[in-house]
């Protein structure tokens, strides 16, 4: 057994604490599949640039943090906040048109787990599916918002594994966000799966800050016919931070659009792995993101775009541009289009540069200080992809928070 | 006001201005007109306070103080603008918010109170207005998609804003069609109060037509070789910089 399976493949929380597993047979799965495949190495084509060495270091202690606070949110929502992993509220009191339950162990079991988190690549999967806690599904009709915080506070040294499934009904309409902020010193190790109904819309916002964690996340989209999902992540990085988002645009007139700002410092290390399938024609997607990074930080963007066969009349554009702040830090991007279909559109660009002196000079000899022109160079670049949020109140909320940090 | 003595300036280890000595009493327009790489742009530069550019000897004084070692924000906050030959593009950030935060900086900087959002807008509208520039162009990204002549506009509306004491114009001409350059002109007499002092660097006569400078100063191989009044932007408008290079060599 690895190093990682010892630490990580252990007793899970329920039973360890009431001796029972209602989800006996699907963890078991998730654990043999786990250790048949075993941990992604730097030989492992989707983990060569991110290793795994900060996890091996770690020791996971199961205690108790201590209660962590939200800040005041730009709109009003459903607030699902799960504190160290555990919902804070009663899922009876929500209101109507957001439906939260347990997820059966019969639903779970009729998943094609191998076709969907593969094998080696996939294993943070399948270690989610041997050692969730709870399996939530969330159900959405009519017009929502809803928050889902997930926190943790600086005694944080256990490991988690947060599972949902968000299905979002017929022409509903959907504004997310997820806000995430690890202090402490553990994993946390997410799968969510949003299903976009027929019609439906979905605007999703991804707001991530943590210091010390290790995080680990999964997000596969299913987008059905005629139905737009446009998620936006402002990411803070952490120690480590793997996402691997999946947009399947799977029904004719759906749309799928990510943009992401990566802004990282010290010694943090952010991985976004997106893949944006077309599975049938007539359908759009754009991808944009941006990394800044600074310190000895390190950044990997691998960004896929693949039409499948039949899907003539897809049209996708991938762009990524970047800022290196500083001489130690690295940023390694990977644009690819796997195309199968003939007629299509489908651009990528990517650029890697450093700030400008001309800009800087100029922005001087108007009377800004050089951390000033700085600051305002950089909120130039880091703001476009913001600009994609829809929802004014949220976009300013973000600005606002990236105002405070550059 | 600015008074340039045997000034030495290097750029990548090569020495572009090689002893250079000019003088800019208060309210005067100087005119600096010279061939190609004579040293023009990197007057300009060096007076704003470009890093890569050396200062190796001479002094430069401003109002009595020694400017060689304020950094470029401070030269501005001082009184000091210049009107970039090639205004740079910043993407993202937005053409009004930039400016006044370039004035607010230079004001908190001399201990004056903030413009606020409203009265900063007033002033920004009337400079607008006067240089026939699209209010648009407030809310677009600073020079970005900006046309050749609307970025030269820009920079004498961020002047009219600034209100700086001396203010640079690195061939803000060129590129100028003759009603923009009509344009620009009026901008930068509005701004001639008899205390404002200009340097205007330019290769052709033409702007002179309409600013009426008090003296013409030639400069070749990053020496000052002759001044004169304005006949002398005349006389070279016949006759070229060729003999200036022929004396030179």
């Amino acid at each position: 057994m690895s190093v990682l399976a010892e630490k990580l493949v252990t007793e899970t929380a329920a039973k360890a604490h009431s001796g029972a597993d209602d989800h006996q047979s699907i963890h078991d799965w998730g654990r043999q599949r786990l250790m048949q495949h075993g941990f992604p190495d730097l030989k492992t084509e989707e983990w060569k640039y991110t290793p795994l060495r900060v996890l091996e270091k770690r020791e996971f202690q199961d205690q108790p943090g201590t209660a962590t606070t939200l800040p005041s949110w730009p709109v009003e929502g459903v607030v699902l906040h799960f504190d160290h992993g555990i919902l804070s509220i009663d899922p009876a009191t929500l209101p109507e048109g957001v439906k939260l339950t347990p997820t059966p162990s019969d639903a779970l079991n009729k998943k094609d787990y191998d076709q969907i988190y593969g094998q080696r690549e996939g294993a943070f999967a399948w270690l989610n599916l041997a050692q969730f806690q709870q399996a939530w599904h969330l159900e959405i009709t009519g017009e929502q918002t809803v928050i889902i915080a997930t926190t943790t506070s600086g005694a944080f040294e256990a490991q988690v594994h947060p599972r949902m499934v968000i299905d979002i009904a017929s022409n509903a309409s959907l504004n997310l966000i997820e806000y995430q902020r690890d202090l402490g010193q553990g994993l946390i190790n997410g799968t969510c799966e949003i299903n976009v109904a027929e019609g439906a819309k979905v605007e999703h916002l991804i707001c991530r800050q943590n210091t010390e964690s290790v995080w680990i996340q999964r997000t596969d989209v299913d987008v059905a016919k005629d139905a737009d999902y446009r998620v936006v992540a402002f990411d803070q990085g952490g120690r480590l931070t793997r996402h691997d988002l999946k947009v399947h645009v799977k029904g004719s007139g759906a749309n799928g659009e990510i943009d992401g700002l990566v802004l990282l410092n010290g010694r943090q290390h952010v991985d976004w792995h997106t893949e944006i399938a077309h599975c049938v024609g007539q359908t759009n997607s754009r991808e944009a993101f941006r990394f800044l990074a600074d310190g000895s930080s390190v950044g990997v963007l691998n960004g896929r775009i693949h039409i499948h066969a039949d899907s003539d009349d897809s049209h996708s554009d991938l762009n990524t541009a970047n800022l290196l702040l500083s001489d130690d830090a690295r940023i390694n991007i990977k644009p690819e289009l796997e195309i199968y279909s003939e007629e299509v559109t489908a651009s990528h660009g990517a650029t890697i540069g450093q700030l400008d002196d001309r800009s800087l000079f100029y922005m001087q000899s108007r009377g800004l200080s050089e951390a000033e022109s700085l600051a305002l160079l950089k909120y130039g670049f880091a703001a476009e992809p913001m600009m994609q949020i829809q929802t004014p109140e949220i976009r300013d909320w973000v600005l606002g928070q990236l105002k405070e940090v550059l | 006001m600015l008074k340039i003595k045997d000034l030495h300036v290097s750029v990548d280890d090569q020495e572009i201005l090689k002893g250079l000595s000019l003088e800019v009493g208060e309210g005067e327009l100087h005119a600096v007109m010279g061939p190609n790489g004579s040293g023009k742009s990197t007057l300009g530069y060096t007076l704003a306070g470009r890093e890569d550019y050396e200062v190796t000897s001479g002094s430069i004084e401003f109002e009595g103080e020694d400017m060689v070692e304020m950094e470029p924000n401070e030269r501005a906050a001082a009184g000091v603008f210049l009107a970039f030959q090639y205004p740079v593009e910043i993407p993202g950030v937005n053409n009004a918010y930039f400016l006044r935060a370039a004035l607010n900086a230079q004001r908190k900087a001399r201990g004056e109170e903030e413009v606020d959002g409203v009265n900063f807008l007033k002033m920004v509208r009337a400079s607008l207005t006067e240089l026939e520039m699209d209010e648009s162009l407030l809310k677009r990204a600073v020079n970005e998609g900006f046309s050749g002549g609307e970025k030269k506009r820009n920079e004498i509306v961020q002047m009219a804003v600034l209100q700086p004491k001396l203010a640079i114009l690195d061939e803000t001409d060129s590129g100028l069609d003759i009603d923009a350059l009509k344009l620009v002109a009026d901008g930068i007499n509005r701004l001639r109060d008899g205390k404002r002092s200009f340097v205007v660097i330019t290769h052709y006569q033409r702007l002179l037509d309409y600013l009426t400078p008090d003296k013409v100063h030639v400069l070749s191989d990053g020496r000052i070789v002759e001044s004169g009044g304005p006949e002398l932007a005349h006389r070279l408008e016949a006759e070229g910089y060729g003999h200036l290079e022929r004396a030179s060599a």
